[in-house]
């Protein structure tokens, strides 16, 4: 092929970037609600109050309820409330398969919260795409190796990268989209780069297990406890029962070392082999300090290990998975990383649909499996950017109208997401392509708008909180912007006279 | 750290608009006539120290380790704004940082 670097490179941009740019919309937008995710959950469980009691209280609430409940678990494990998760929860078991419950901070009896996906779902979308977890994860990584290829590809391609670095020409057709896709995509580089190559990173021993398999014969775990785990190998001797510590010291012990805390684990409590586990909250570094706790005695309150030293091959890891996770810097980083990333996944939606403004005008010229294709493609454009913006409110919906006491409720709520999606496919194949866009997106900006309003009707006590208001003013703004994109579908379309039309497809850049 | 974020978002969009004004075209864009060269270096250079000096200022806020970080993201919301106020209301584009003095003033006095 005698083709030169940048038509190569334009080619391999435009057909990985269609390919995989509806995969790539959806893992950056429900990765940008993920950002808030805790956020979500609170407003989608309004049976929790925000309250603010200290952690040596609800850790007694929690402890007392536990003794009553569950005196004989093999582990207790108490979340503690936090900024951004003011619930107390309480697990008697496994952590993730144990009996939960929630449990009423000031007065420590246990609450009726409704059983919900949660800004969770947003979370396990992103990178597992709601598929059982190791072809979900793989699929995630192939989208994010695509997404890098499209970086580095459109970099190549883009000629005028400095001259057109502040250039947007609005109401020009074609050449707008293109410049809308250019600035996004250029002034966001940083954040595109970072975020793409961070997230492939997490998963790079599933992607990549050469060093795991020669060195630790494929063992994960033996991996993470010679590095990160803190915890010391368990009595050989027989157990006998024997009382609690204090816990509210270690609190302060811990909490003085570490920061702020996010929940306390008891393993074998009542035992003489009881070890209390105090973990962080994340975010005090950039660092993702998952895992990196501190253990105490269960009898005696003598500290046994941690929080650990990381060596630097390790802290070079949890630094760039910190970057990616994004706990670090308080509110107003979070703010950063999820309008940053609302605006990659619109450059996302920018690219889609320039691919089908500039063959708008070859249709008749194609043939009909060509027409088809093409159809199919707009199709796609519609359901998976407005499709999908329907179904993400459309499970805050869910989540008030849905009844409390249904069984598996959060499956059901679930379940609605996609049914939403996959009823917003249906339409956007069904309508020409124009009423397609105007009717989804209108409903999506119904949807936000109207949220303040459902969340008065669903619950009575609208706003009741700071965070729940917050989180209904950003869905409201982002409505209003739906409401403005569809107010500028209705504007008449912009006509171009022949020549300028030729002379627009000749440019690539 | 209101004041230091704040800050560092003002000098962050003073920045790019300097180096934006820098180049002929954007010049033009807005004032309707082309700028002389001494006009042109001399924006173009308190362009990269209002980058510096909202690099600094983000450390500020955040320390010197997640400083860069909420830069580079300060900075490419910054420019984004520019780029999208320009064609639309290029003196908006220009003065409304004048308008967010005030705010960052009120910041600073209330020490947030």
């Amino acid at each position: 092929m005698k083709q030169t670097l940048t038509q190569s490179m334009a080619w391999l941009h435009t057909w990985g970037g269609l390919l995989f740019g509806w995969l790539l919309f959806a893992i950056f937008l429900t990765g940008s609600l993920a950002v808030f995710d805790q956020e979500i959950d609170h407003w989608m469980q309004p049976e929790i109050q925000q309250t603010s009691v200290s952690n040596a209280q609800a850790v007694e609430h929690a402890v007392a309820y536990l003794q009553r409940q569950h005196a004989d678990a093999s582990a207790w494990n108490i979340s503690l409330p936090s900024e951004r998760m003011p619930a107390l929860r309480v697990t008697a078991g496994d952590r993730r398969s144990g009996i939960s419950t929630y449990l009423d901070p000031l007065t420590g009896e246990p609450l009726v919260v409704r059983d919900t996906a949660g800004g969770t779902f947003f979370f396990r979308f992103h990178y597992s795409l709601s598929m059982p977890r190791n072809p979900g994860i793989w699929i995630v990584g192939l989208a994010a190796m695509a997404m890098l290829v499209a970086l580095i590809s459109g970099i190549i391609i883009h000629k005028k990268f400095f001259k057109e670095f502040f250039t947007f020409r609005p109401n020009k057709g074609q050449r707008s989209w293109l410049d809308a896709h250019n600035a996004s995509a250029v002034l966001l580089l940083p954040f595109h780069l970072m975020i793409t190559y961070t997230g492939l990173l997490i998963f790079a021993l599933i992607y990549m297990p050469a060093a795991l398999d020669s060195l630790y014969k494929g063992d994960f775990a033996a991996f993470y406890r010679e590095h990160i785990d803190v915890m010391e190998e368990p009595h050989q001797a027989p157990t006998h029962p024997a009382p609690l510590t204090a816990l509210a010291p270690l609190l302060a012990q811990a909490e003085a070392r570490m920061g702020p805390l996010s929940g306390v684990v008891i393993e074998h409590p009542g035992r003489s082999d009881a070890h209390i586990e105090m973990r962080r909250v994340l975010g005090n570094r950039i660092a993702l300090t998952k895992g990196h706790n501190m253990v105490f005695d269960g009898v005696t309150g003598e500290l046994l290990a941690g929080p650990p030293e990381l060596r630097p091959s390790v802290l070079a890891q949890r630094v760039m998975f910190g970057l990616h996770f994004a706990q670090f810097g308080g509110y107003p980083m979070r703010w950063l990383y999820f309008v940053c990333g609302l605006l990659s996944s619109a450059m996302i939606a920018t690219g889609l649909v320039l691919f089908t403004v500039k063959r708008r005008r070859k249709y008749a010229s194609e043939s009909p499996l060509g027409q088809q294709l093409y159809r199919l493609v707009e199709s796609l454009n519609v359901a998976t950017i407005a499709g999908l913006v329907v179904a993400c409110i459309g499970l805050l919906w869910l989540n008030r109208l849905l009844p409390v006491e249904l069984a598996q409720r959060a499956g059901w709520e679930v379940r609605g997401f996609f049914a939403l999606w996959l009823l917003s496919v249906l339409h956007a194949w069904l309508r020409p392509r124009l009423q397609a866009w105007r009717e989804q997106l209108s409903l999506a900006a119904v949807l936000c708008l109207g949220l303040p309003l459902l969340s008065v009707f669903s619950d009575g006590q609208a706003w009741g909180d700071s965070m729940r208001l917050w989180l209904e003013v950003t869905v409201v703004a982002l409505g209003l912007l739906l409401a403005w994109s569809v107010w500028r579908l209705h504007q008449p379309q912009v006509q171009h006279s022949e020549r300028r039309v030729r002379h627009a497809q000749a440019q690539v850049n | 750290m209101m004041t230091a974020f704040l800050g560092s978002l003002l000098l962050a969009y003073s920045s790019m608009l300097a180096l934006c004004q820098g180049l002929e075209r954007h010049y033009k864009q807005v004032w309707g006539r082309a700028p002389t060269l001494g006009l042109r270096r001399v924006l173009r250079l308190a362009g990269w120290l209002l980058l510096i000096a909202s690099l600094w200022a983000s450390a500020q806020a955040w320390g010197w380790a997640m400083g860069p970080v909420g830069w580079l993201g300060l900075l490419s919301l910054s420019g984004l704004l520019l780029a999208w106020l320009l064609p639309y209301t290029p003196r908006l584009a220009v003065y409304w940082p004048l308008a967010g003095l005030p705010v960052w003033g009120a910041a600073y006095l209330l020490a947030i």
